[in-house]
């Protein structure tokens, strides 16, 4: 299974449903998306992400300097 | 006045008695049911909230669209659900100046929340029916806690213990990411934390009494306790809040629903977002932080409660009305008394009205100045439109009554370039950047001349008899 978003196989379950196994979601451990095996998933171009948009990504808050 | 609401489910029972909850009893899928729901709840005007009583795979009902009308705002409030918006925001103002009320400190017997409790295999699915919002969104967010957090070099000062709300990604069973603004005060606690390369305490509270929920994401003063203006919006009565279960500098409110318990990872950021905003478009994706969840408290038979945010108004836009209003009106009111009220409901306070009598040329712009140099204001506010003070701000009819006929464009109309923005609003280039725009739509007084003074037309004498006669005979058919 690859990730939908930015399409790594570093792809797990992230748990299955408490009620009946009637749904899995499923975690992607390199961009943190994650989505339920009874969703039908289109990902916008606008947020499909790589490498380079990762790495370009703003950070919130700053990390701030050790005391 | 009827009852204030003392928890999530008292409140939930009275919207049920005055016909403001509907309950969908028929099982219902996480996706796409539940956020529709609450889109299609916010397009009526008088918008229900909305219980789904089973969602599929799941053990926990989960409401929505609690805070999602006038109605459910004033019953909150312990108001008749018919309260006019300017009479809940006079009663709000009255409330406000019973700051502080402290809040009554319960023992972990006398909480609900702490009914019953989760020390092993946390997995968060098992007591919150989790769910995607809007389609474009990373994963399932929480978009209504109450997290609660402390000053980090004064963890025993309560003044400085914060209650507010952020978004918050679930990113594993018992691990979430969660956003921290610069100017949140959050950030101020997790930057003394990360300094010392020390984790940060903190207690996510779920499904809470109503007015805690509002003056969570209620703009006040660093120093200023969130539970004691609760105290002075429940008329004077405490709050009752009980010590978190880890960490005895942390302070929960007992009648919550559910109280996740963890700390921020320090010096972790992890792509987090994109998230459906209050301004009806999504933010990107940027790193943010991490919460590890080590413990859950819960009610018995719990109840999640999350609320849905699209294109205004949704549910976001009647809890950010109000409790953005007041603390702004405050503001103004305290240096210029000649304010007459504030209307900061629009996309969070990002468009502002405010009415007030001048007292000389120029009032009015310099009003909309201080506006603009409040702490909310400042990042926050872009449109600012200035009326007289016979001009009700909450009566957009009057407000575009107001421009049309006391607008000068050349004169009356102001652009201030190069001014903080609120990141999240699309069109602030670079984010956090924005120029500013006034609109004084007040009557000239001197030394500005005013060379075309007109008499206003005035209700006949006996407007006020007609109005109740006529509501009476209307009420009985028109007969």
């Amino acid at each position: 299974m690859t990730c939908p978003r930015c399409d790594s196989e570093n792809v797990r379950i992230m748990v299955t449903a408490p009620v009946d196994n009637a749904w899995e979601v499923y975690l992607c451990e390199k961009c943190h998306y994650s989505w339920r095996s009874t969703e039908d998933i289109h990902i916008s171009e606008k947020f499909k992400l790589t490498d380079e948009k990762i790495d370009a990504m703003g950070v919130i808050p700053p990390v701030p300097p050790l005391d | 006045m009827s009852v204030i609401s003392k928890d999530l489910r008292s409140f939930l029972a009275l919207l049920e008695q005055e016909g403001q909850l509907v309950r969908v009893k028929e099982e219902v899928m996480p996706e796409p049911d539940i956020a529709s729901a609450g889109r299609a709840a916010a397009n009526f005007k008088n918008g229900p909230a909305v219980l789904f009583e089973k969602v599929r795979g799941y053990n926990t009902k989960v409401v929505t669209n609690v805070h999602g009308s006038w109605e459910n705002h004033a019953l909150m409030l312990g108001l008749p659900k018919d309260t006019p918006v300017k009479d809940q925001f006079a009663e709000l103002n009255r409330r406000w100046d019973m700051f502080p009320v402290p809040p009554k400190v319960v023992s972990r017997d006398q909480a609900p929340c702490k009914e019953n409790v989760i020390t092993e295999n946390i997995n968060l699915f098992d007591v919150l029916s989790l769910y995607r919002i809007n389609d474009q969104d990373a994963g399932f967010f929480i978009s209504k806690a109450a997290v609660v957090t402390a000053d980090h070099n004064d963890p025993g000062n309560f003044d400085k213990m914060n209650v507010g709300t952020y978004r918050i990604q679930v990113k594993d069973k018992d691990r979430v990411g969660i956003q921290a603004l610069a100017f949140h005060d959050i950030a101020v606690h997790l930057e003394q934390a990360e300094r010392q390369n020390k984790p940060l305490p903190i207690a996510i509270t779920l499904g809470n009494n109503p007015l805690v929920t509002f003056m969570a994401s209620t703009p006040i003063g660093y120093e200023q306790n969130e539970y004691e203006f609760v105290g002075a919006l429940q008329n004077g009565e405490p709050l009752e809040i009980v010590q978190s279960d880890l960490y005895e500098h942390l302070y929960v409110p007992a009648g919550s629903e559910i109280v996740l318990e963890g700390y921020i990872e320090p010096r972790v950021r992890e792509v987090e977002g994109p998230f459906g905003e209050f301004p009806g478009s999504y933010s990107g994706s940027r790193k943010q932080c991490v919460v590890k969840i080590e413990r859950i408290t819960h009610r018995t038979d719990p109840i999640f409660e999350n609320l849905y945010l699209g294109i205004p108004w949704t549910e976001i836009d009647y809890l950010m009305a109000l409790n953005t209003s007041v603390p702004l009106y405050k503001q103004l009111k305290r240096d210029f008394p000649e304010v007459v009220a504030v209307n900061a409901m629009y996309t969070h306070g990002i468009g502002v009205i405010i009415s007030t009598k001048c007292r000389f040329g120029g009032y009015g712009k310099s009003v909309a100045f201080r506006l603009l140099s409040t702490p909310h204001g400042m990042p926050y506010s872009k449109v600012v439109i200035v009326v007289d003070e016979f001009v009700d701000p909450f009566n957009l009819e009057q407000v575009m009554w107001a421009i049309t006929t006391r607008v000068k464009p050349d004169k009356d109309v102001s652009i201030i370039e190069n001014c903080p923005g609120m990141p999240l609003d699309p069109s602030s280039v670079p984010a956090g950047m924005h120029s500013k725009l006034i609109i004084d739509a007040t009557t000239p007084v001197a030394p500005e001349p005013n060379p075309r003074d007109v008499e206003l037309l005035m209700p006949p004498a006996k407007t006020g008899y007609w109005e109740d006669r006529l509501k009476e005979l209307w009420n009985k058919g028109g007969k």
